[in-house]
Parts: structure tokens; C-alpha cells; sequence
């Protein structure tokens, strides 16, 4: 018990973790140690998350999907995923390395183990927020304009439609970053 | 012209595009190079997307979903408003992983709470979309499938499915659809890569 406050208190010190972590931390050891288990305690601070990996994006026609975030988003389809009925769509780092994959899929293509888009579900991800490196306000709205898309939305954080009128947000990491809100 | 069908017979040679995709490109190419549209309209470029920014997250109490989201993958909740939170992948200062440039943050999930048709951010109508997110899946570090689903089951998290070897499916508190995976988990699954990452995306 003593190495893991130790280890919260130098994650605490060192800015790893802020002081409501810490607390909700120190305060489940307790509670598990009371129980007579200190060790869970750590294994109930959950997954150490490193981004993204992928998203399913069932629509009706995949491959004008695939096509418009290839064309709009420089997204890179990969050829051997690609089966007439979804593809595999990557973008960012490499495949392995923290790259992330947008599967544009059809209605009745679901992944082994997967629901599948259900209707009625109480939560959606409404929109999905992009971010453009080395942004150039004119240069982006006029690559946007040039791809037919009308955009809305403020400098440097700008909303189009894609192809099945779903909200794509595309910003600069000036506009749209969570330490900034 | 042809420095772009060069390009994409290249790609295609080595297996970057398929038959169909070379095809569709070239016939795109083919007739508008000389249409009247601009010879570049082919070769029109996008823009890079680095990274996710965030994805929107809305159900009917964001407080709760958030309090499931730091808890599965320890993260912490900042700026609250009375109608969202973000829940940033790390701490201020933190790169996103495996990125070099200096301008893409972390990502995040905003959780919020309002009406599915709230406007864009631009109080423009928002439109009823044809797509649907139907579940979004996170790198986790060192996944293992039989660890994860012991540590999910501590948690308190239920109807917890296997998705592949390499992956585990769970339902957040308002029946959204979460895959938990590992970095082995690509968009490239071919046949001599499913040894080593999943084929059930």
C-alpha cells in the first residue's frame, strides 16, 4: 500500500496525474484495502488509452464513403480490406504505431463480435472533429471549395457534410483542443 | 497526366490500391483532364488529417457516460460546462502517440447532453444524417484479451464479448457500442498479417 500512494504521490508531483485523480486513487486503495485487497486497487484505475483505433461508419453506399473521405481527408483505403462492401480508410501515424482506420461500411456488413448499427440507442457520436496540421485558413477553405463542399463554421474550425449528410468537423489544434476550452 | 497514372499504377503494382480503385482513379482522370474542368481536377488535393480532434458524444446524461469513460480508461474530465465535459487521452503537455508534428493535440470525446439535432456549431439547421457511428474502438496499452476481460469485469462492466483475439467488445452505460483493442489491431489484416492482428473489426 505504501509503494502504490508512493507511486500516486510521485505521479501527483510530477503532473502525471491532477489532484482528483489522486484522490479518487488514494481513496479506492483505501476502500479495497479495507476489503482485504490491496492489489485491485490498481487494477481498477482502468486502460491506459493511446488514441483512437477505429471507427465504423455504416452508411448506405460505402464506396462513395470511402471515396469522399480518400478525396476530402487524404484518408489511404487499404486495398486487401476493401471486399465490396466496406473498406478500411487509414490516416495519421502508421498502422500499428497510433495510426487510426475509418471503416465505411454497408448496412448489413458488421464486424464478428459487433451489434451492428442499431436504431433507437440513447447515445450517438454526432459529429467527429479532424485535425489539419500546418493550418492555412485559405488554403483549407479553398481545398474544401475546390471538393464542391459548402463550409460553415468559424477560422480555423470549419463543418462540412459528407456525402450521407453526416457532420465532419475539420480544425487546427489552435481552435480545437480540450486544455483550451 | 501521366506522372499521375505513373503514381497510381505504382501504388496499385505494390499493392496500395486495388484493380477497382486504379480504374476508378484513371477513369476520373481520363475524363476530366481534358474536359474543360481543369486538367488538374484529378489531382485535386485533400487535406491531411492528422488525427482524430475529438468525437461528439451525446446521450441523455453526460455526466454519467463521462464518469464511465474515466473509469475504463482513466481519464480525466476537464472544462465542464452545465451541458459537456472533454476527456482528453493523457495530461497537459502529452503528445498524442506516435505523432511528430507540434500542432495536433490529444485527442478527446466530448461528452454532452442536447438535442440530437442541435445545430453544427454554426446555428445552421443541422441535418439528419444517413450514417451512423455505430461503435467506435480505443488502443489500449499492452491489451491482452483474457487481462482486459478481468479487468473489465472488476470494473463492474457487463456483456462483455470477444471481438477477435486481439479484441473485446463492451456497451457503455446508454447501450453505445465499444471495442477495446490493442496497437496490433490495423486496417491491414491481410492474409499473412491475421497471425498477428485481428480480423474481426
Amino acid at each position: 500500500m505504501e509503494r502504490f500512494i508512493a507511486d500516486l504521490v510521485q505521479g501527483l508531483d510530477s503532473g502525471k496525474i491532477d489532484r482528483r485523480e489522486f484522490c479518487k486513487s488514494v481513496a479506492l486503495a483505501a476502500a479495497v484495502y479495507g476489503a482485504g485487497d490491496a492489489a485491485r486497487a490498481q487494477v481498477q484505475r482502468g486502460f491506459k488509452i493511446i488514441g483512437i483505433n477505429h471507427m465504423s461508419y455504416t452508411c448506405p453506399d460505402y464506396a462513395k464513403a470511402r471515396n469522399w473521405y480518400a478525396s476530402v481527408l487524404n484518408m489511404k483505403s487499404e486495398a486487401t480490406r476493401d471486399d465490396g462492401k466496406r473498406a478500411n480508410l487509414m490516416f495519421g501515424p502508421e498502422p500499428g504505431k497510433g495510426g487510426s482506420f475509418l471503416v465505411t461500411r454497408n448496412p448489413g456488413s458488421v464486424a464478428s463480435g459487433s451489434a451492428g448499427a442499431k436504431p433507437g440507442a440513447e447515445a450517438v457520436i454526432d459529429h467527429v472533429c479532424y485535425t489539419i496540421p500546418n493550418w492555412d485558413e485559405a488554403r483549407v477553405r479553398a481545398t474544401l471549395k475546390a471538393k464542391g463542399l459548402n463550409v460553415t463554421g468559424r477560422d480555423g474550425s470549419l463543418h462540412v457534410y459528407d456525402p450521407f449528410d453526416y457532420d465532419v468537423q475539420i480544425a487546427s489544434a489552435a481552435e480545437e483542443n480540450a486544455f483550451r476550452r | 497526366m501521366e506522372g499521375f497514372v505513373a503514381k497510381h499504377v505504382h501504388d496499385y503494382q505494390n499493392g496500395r490500391i486495388s484493380r477497382r480503385r486504379l480504374i476508378e482513379i484513371l477513369t476520373l482522370a481520363a475524363t476530366t483532364a481534358y474536359g474543360g474542368e481543369g486538367a488538374g481536377a484529378a489531382e485535386s488535393p485533400g487535406l491531411d488529417a492528422a488525427l482524430v480532434n475529438h468525437v461528439s458524444y451525446t446521450c441523455p446524461d453526460f455526466r454519467r457516460a463521462a464518469d464511465w469513460y474515466s473509469m475504463v480508461f482513466n481519464l480525466d474530465q476537464i472544462g465542464a460546462t452545465a451541458r459537456d465535459v472533454a476527456l482528453p487521452f493523457g495530461k497537459k503537455g502529452d503528445k498524442p502517440y506516435g505523432v511528430s508534428a507540434g500542432d495536433v493535440p490529444l485527442t478527446h470525446v466530448i461528452c454532452r447532453t442536447r438535442p440530437v439535432d442541435a445545430p453544427p456549431g454554426n446555428g445552421s439547421t443541422r441535418r439528419q444524417a444517413r450514417a451512423v457511428i455505430d461503435h467506435i474502438a480505443f488502443t489500449v496499452a499492452d491489451f491482452d484479451r483474457e487481462r482486459a476481460k478481468a479487468q473489465l469485469s472488476t470494473l463492474g462492466v457487463k456483456n462483455v464479448r470477444d471481438g477477435g483475439p486481439f479484441s473485446v467488445y463492451v456497451n457503455d452505460p446508454f447501450g453505445y457500442e465499444v471495442q477495446i483493442a490493442g496497437l496490433g489491431v490495423t486496417a491491414i489484416c491481410g492474409a499473412e498479417a491475421r497471425a498477428i492482428c485481428s480480423d474481426n473489426r
